[in-house]
């Protein structure tokens, strides 16, 4: 008993302050993925290699799209490391809740 | 090797139609009216534990279907696989359960998969085709697209019936308190004291197998880490050191070290997670806060090496896809001091009387009942079955290190705890061996094409020993056959609560540590 009092004291209160103080994720995290439309040439080599199969590239008579949907990424970082133009990186971004599907669809578009 | 094989073609000269061998496996295609018999003069003469069977769908290239049955020499890191050939037109094969219990899920499996009969099976209800599932329907077949959707039908599923004066059923499930996977108990009581049990699962089926000869090889590897949450690294090593086997390659030292790396991180997390488990069930919070704690700086510690908390994403075929040696150091330092305070806290635990009185002589597992069931991992170690994949078929790494295999023989609570205690402290010893050894060079070698082959992967996850049987044809997966350690100790749980009092089931239940996901394939 006198034990498990001595390291309850010595080990302190071990819990963080989040939500209050932001948790910043370690560096190399694999968090949201990004898509940098000025570096993007839209090849869809991103597409190819996406294991679930979230990012789709649609093309109309005046416009070229990108999306990615973070409902079903599985953030394994292969867009990133398929992209030959650095154009999609993983964030450290990792507080994805939210209430509608449609905001949890990143989109870029390029006008031909 | 050599001499076993010598003796079982002695023995059974004229039922063997061939025999063919690659890398340790050697196949031997047997009469399918002698196959009791010969898994008898393995299992019970030779003594060589049975680890998976399985059926693949062969109609359109060789005209029939195929069981294997595979055999571990752990002695000589070598494999035995007995192959029957099963007429389309005659879907039946003898059911060897009633000689070898550790059959018993298997044989349903593959009646229920690919709609071959187990003749003389003692339990012929369905297994993972629920009772609303059409008759005639078997998805692995090679005619079910993936697509089908088929029509649910009424049907009903009987349970053992146990009946006497006093005797009451506690159905569980499927739906639990907390936030786990479904699975129902069914206990009969008499008073307090468990009399029997019977578990029904796989209400959270999800088609891995299927899905596997639906998936290019580059993607596959994603789908094997998803199978069972909490043991990706080893569902993942087990997967591509099967593709490797396949394609004859042979990857960087510094990969195999990596390996062995992350399989030991995920042996700790986990194992410190059951341990907490097994303090939270016994309402010994301040144990498992202090586990708990412990848990997540693995966890932390995870997160920094390979950027996901559940260390997913570092393997692919051919080796693992980030460096981690510039993280030898602050590896070293956390384990160290994760070591020192883990050790000081099951020296608490285990002189805690409240712990003690209710983790000893609960739920044991008898020796006999572990080994005809095939348990395997920490479990069945704790009761006296000396196996471990990583010292009787190494891979990666494991070859190069020293390290100890903890087994008691108690079989209860108690010695599930001590034996996983033990492990963490062997997994971090190797984990140090692995990181001031670790070999310069690449990371990982292209693998563009794999050959057509077939080959076994296998790996020791937390759980135990987890076994990848893959077939590829054309540059796609032509049948994976995955095997989780929990396949194997489920039915395990009917056994070890016997006897013991309904509020001891979360115990043992944790003790067992078993997974729904793994299982539910």
């Amino acid at each position: 008993m006198l034990e498990i009092l001595k390291k309850t004291l010595k080990t302190g209160c071990q819990t963080t302050k989040y939500p209050d103080v932001p948790d910043v994720a370690q560096a190399g995290f694999r968090g949201m993925p990004q898509l940098l439309s000025d570096k993007c040439t839209f090849c869809g080599e991103c597409v190819k290699v996406c294991p679930s199969g979230v990012i789709t590239i649609t093309e109309k008579s005046d416009e070229k799209t990108l999306a990615l949907s973070y409902c079903g990424c599985i953030f394994c970082g292969r867009c990133e490391e398929a992209c030959q133009f650095d154009a999609v990186k993983l964030t450290q971004e990792y507080e994805l809740a939210s209430l509608s599907k449609e905001d949890l669809v990143t989109i870029i578009r390029r006008k031909l | 090797m050599n001499t076993i094989i010598e003796s079982i073609k002695k023995e059974f000269n004229n039922n063997i139609l061939g025999v063919s061998i690659s890398h340790n496996e050697t196949y031997l295609t047997i009469k399918k009216e002698i196959i009791v018999k010969m898994c008898d003069h393995l299992y019970h003469h030779l003594d060589i534990p049975l680890v998976c069977i399985f059926a693949t769908d062969e109609r359109e290239k060789a005209g029939s279907f195929k069981v294997h049955y595979v055999f571990s020499l752990d002695r000589e890191d070598a494999f035995i696989i007995l192959r029957i050939d099963i007429d389309g037109k005659n879907p039946k094969f003898p059911s060897i359960t009633n000689k070898v219990a550790a059959a018993n899920w298997y044989e349903r499996e593959i009646q229920d998969m690919f709609g071959l009969i187990p003749v003389g099976h003692p339990d012929p209800r369905r297994l993972m085709n629920f009772e609303d599932w059409p008759s005639g329907v078997h998805p692995l077949r090679k005619d079910f697209d993936i697509k089908t959707k088929p029509p649910r039908v009424v049907g009903e599923y009987l349970y053992r019936r146990v009946e006497g004066e006093g005797v009451y059923e506690i159905p569980v499930g499927p739906v639990h308190a907390g936030v786990i996977e479904p699975g129902h108990f069914r206990f009969s009581v008499a008073g307090e004291p468990i009399i029997n049990l019977e578990i029904r699962h796989f209400y959270t089926h999800k088609g891995v197998e299927k899905l596997f000869e639906n998936i290019s090889l580059d993607k596959a590897v994603f789908l094997a880490e998803r199978i069972s949450g909490d043991n990706s690294v080893a569902h993942a090593v087990a997967f591509c050191q099967a593709m490797e086997k396949i394609a004859g390659m042979n990857i960087p030292p510094r990969a195999k070290h990596t390996r062995t790396i992350l399989l030991e991180l995920e042996r700790i997390y986990n194992h410190i997670g059951d341990i907490a488990g097994i303090a939270t069930d016994v309402a010994f919070s301040f144990g498992a806060a202090h586990a708990n704690k412990l848990k997540e700086d693995v966890l932390q510690l995870n997160e920094r090496v390979t950027g996901s908390r559940l260390l997913r994403g570092m393997n692919t075929i051919g080796g693992v896809r980030r460096d981690i040696g510039s993280k030898k150091d602050e590896i070293l330092l956390r384990l160290s001091l994760i070591h020192r305070d883990f050790r000081k806290l099951m020296e608490l635990l285990f002189s805690t009387p409240s712990l003690m009185d209710r983790i000893e002589t609960t739920g044991r597992l008898y020796n006999d009942i572990a080994k005809g069931l095939h348990v395997v991992g920490p479990v069945g170690r704790a009761s006296g079955i000396d196996r471990d994949t990583r010292r009787d078929h190494p891979y990666a790494a494991y070859r190069e290190f020293n390290f100890k295999v903890p087994v008691s023989k108690a079989g209860d609570v108690h010695a599930r705890t001590v034996v996983r205690g033990d492990e963490i402290c062997e997994s971090i010893a190797i984990i140090e061996q692995a990181l001031w050894s670790l070999p310069e060079g690449n990371i990982n070698i292209k693998a563009d094409n794999i050959p057509d082959g077939h080959a076994l992967g296998y790996s020791e996850s937390p759980r135990g020993e987890t076994i990848y049987w893959i077939r590829t044809c054309g540059n796609k997966i032509e049948r994976c056959k995955v095997r989780d350690p929990s396949f194997c100790n489920w039915l395990s749980i009917e056994y070890a609560v016997l006897d013991n009092i309904v509020p001891d089931f979360p115990i043992i239940n944790k003790s067992l540590s078993l997974s729904y996901s793994g299982n539910d394939m």
